[in-house]
């Protein structure tokens, strides 16, 4: 058993060495489709982490002071309330801000640890009857003068913009990462194909001596597959890269506030990278598999 | 050992290989068969391996029913056949151990058994001290030695040759031939086609003879023509 396994990985070794140009060219067009594939969901993780305080139709958010006053909160209770402009808005207690705020934050524990859920503001998250710019904007301004209010968030043009920028971003990042997931499965379909070419000799004598057709396959699909492995392998770091130089681009710039919630921690960042390597191993399994079903007679 | 009942075997474009052919060899046999090119000698040896599926009649290998035989039974089937041919089918990057290794290996036979089985094979076919070369450093009749080592190192039942001395001369051919001959005296089936007049008339054993795949003659200790 032992004999065979180190059998398998001789032969599966000596064919991608002895392939090195084409095994090259199949790994980095695995790496490169990978990480588009990766930054892809990197970006929407983002975006959707970015404005997850704006989803479902909230329109403004008005936090109020962590030291405002029963009364000063009962008053704008009864406004939400009562007011026809107001179709609904859900309140976020001190608490619950927390969490959001630990779940948004998770990869800067010390940020976390700098806040308590005491001097969290409590915040109405709001959806207006009449979503328009204009309305939402003069309606912000009339809550930020109620006392107890410490600042009204909107959800203004330029971050529905960057929203769906980032979402056309990633849709054609992904477009364009399934294209070129396809033309890693062909070149890895290639490069086993090339290699079954050079070994037909070898191939001919094992079928004649009874070599069963499991044994002929295994080192072939197990070079396709290491192809697809060590490409998505490739892609781990380029992943990190895009986390903590492109999307940290976003964080700091001061231009967008709610752009310091563009973080992705590395933990979604980790779970990512296992989908690479179970996409990698996977494409570069079926692309073996064919061109052996295609090209091995056995 | 091996027996053919009706078997007929045509090839694309009408092409009769083997019409109507039966025959029955026993288990220790050596058998010739002669015939010009084309008239299907091979296919008879290809037949018996499975590298071809007769179009009609039955054939039976070591107890078992080739044609009907599922595909991945054929490696079983092929581990009690060893096969030689006219031009040697070495691999040329692997040395003469590694060759006949190779053979034992791919059906996964562990090293332990590799490493007694070949030594003795090499010394039985005359080229331990030769162990370590590569083909192309050895002769013709030294390749085709190390070919038969390769088909006979899992000590087949049966012995396919197809046209083993086709590249050799008359010298060489009677070495390769003493050899073939050792093996049948242990009790291995050899079935052997050839063009080789001089062979075939020296050994005075049962010959076949195909004519345009049709079975002319067939009798023990008999000559060419």
């Amino acid at each position: 058993m032992l004999y065979r396994l180190w059998y398998y990985s001789r032969e599966t070794f000596v064919s991608l060495w002895r392939n090195l140009s084409l095994t090259m060219a199949a790994i980095l067009t695995v790496a490169i489709s990978l990480s588009l594939v990766g930054s892809s969901l990197l970006i929407r993780e983002g975006a959707a982490r970015a404005t997850a305080q704006f989803q479902e139709g909230v329109e403004f958010i008005v936090f109020m002071r962590a030291d405002a006053t029963l009364e000063q909160d009962t008053a704008i209770r009864t406004v939400l309330d009562t007011s026809p402009a107001i179709t609904r808005y859900t309140y976020v207690d001190k608490e619950a801000a927390y969490v959001e705020f630990q779940q948004l934050f998770s990869d800067k524990p010390e940020l976390v640890e700098s806040v308590t859920a005491e001097i969290m503001p409590p915040s109405y998250r709001i959806v207006p009857a009449n979503p328009e710019t204009g309305n939402v904007a003069e309606m912000a301004r009339q809550f930020g003068e109620q006392p107890g209010v410490k600042e009204v968030a909107t959800a203004t043009d330029a971050i529905r913009q960057i929203e769906d920028f980032s979402n056309r971003v990633s849709q054609a990042l992904l477009v364009a990462a399934v294209v070129l997931v396809g033309v890693s499965a062909l070149l890895i379909l290639n490069t086993v194909f090339t290699a079954i070419g050079a070994r037909r000799q070898e191939i001919e004598v094992m079928k004649l001596v009874g070599a069963t057709n499991w044994f002929i396959r295994i080192p072939f699909m197990l070079e396709g597959t290491i192809h697809g492995l060590i490409g998505a392998a490739l892609a781990v770091p380029a992943l990190f890269v895009v986390d903590h130089r492109v999307l940290a681009y976003f964080q700091e710039s001061d231009a967008v506030p709610l752009f310091r919630g563009f973080a992705v921690p590395d933990g979604f960042v980790w779970d990512t990278s296992i989908w690479l390597l179970v996409i990698g191993g996977v494409v570069g399994m079926i692309g073996s598999a064919v061109a052996v079903t295609r090209y091995l007679d056995v | 050992m091996i027996r053919l009942d009706g078997v007929s075997k045509v090839y694309k474009g009408d092409v009769v290989a083997l019409r109507n052919a039966s025959a029955e060899i026993q288990r220790g046999e050596f058998v010739f068969l002669v015939g010009p090119s084309g008239s299907g000698k091979s296919t008879f040896i290809r037949l018996l391996n499975r590298e071809e599926i007769a179009d009609e009649g039955r054939i039976t290998v070591a107890g078992k029913d080739v044609g009907e035989m599922s595909s991945w039974k054929v490696p079983y089937l092929r581990r009690q056949i060893g096969y030689i041919f006219q031009d040697y089918k070495l691999l040329p990057k692997k040395t003469v151990f590694e060759n006949v290794a190779f053979g034992l290996e791919v059906i996964g036979r562990p090293r332990q058994v590799v490493r007694k089985q070949v030594p003795a094979i090499l010394e039985l076919v005359g080229l331990s001290r030769k162990a370590e070369r590569l083909p192309d450093e050895l002769s013709g009749g030294e390749q085709q030695r190390v070919s038969i080592a390769r088909a006979f190192v899992n000590r087949p039942l049966i012995l396919l040759a197809d046209e083993p001395t086709g590249n050799l001369d008359p010298g060489t051919s009677v070495g390769i031939m003493r050899l073939l001959d050792r093996i049948n005296r242990s009790g291995t089936t050899v079935v052997m086609a050839t063009h080789d007049r001089g062979i075939v008339d020296s050994m005075r054993r049962r010959v076949i003879e195909l004519d345009r795949g049709v079975i002319k003659r067939d009798e023990s200790q008999g000559v060419y023509e």
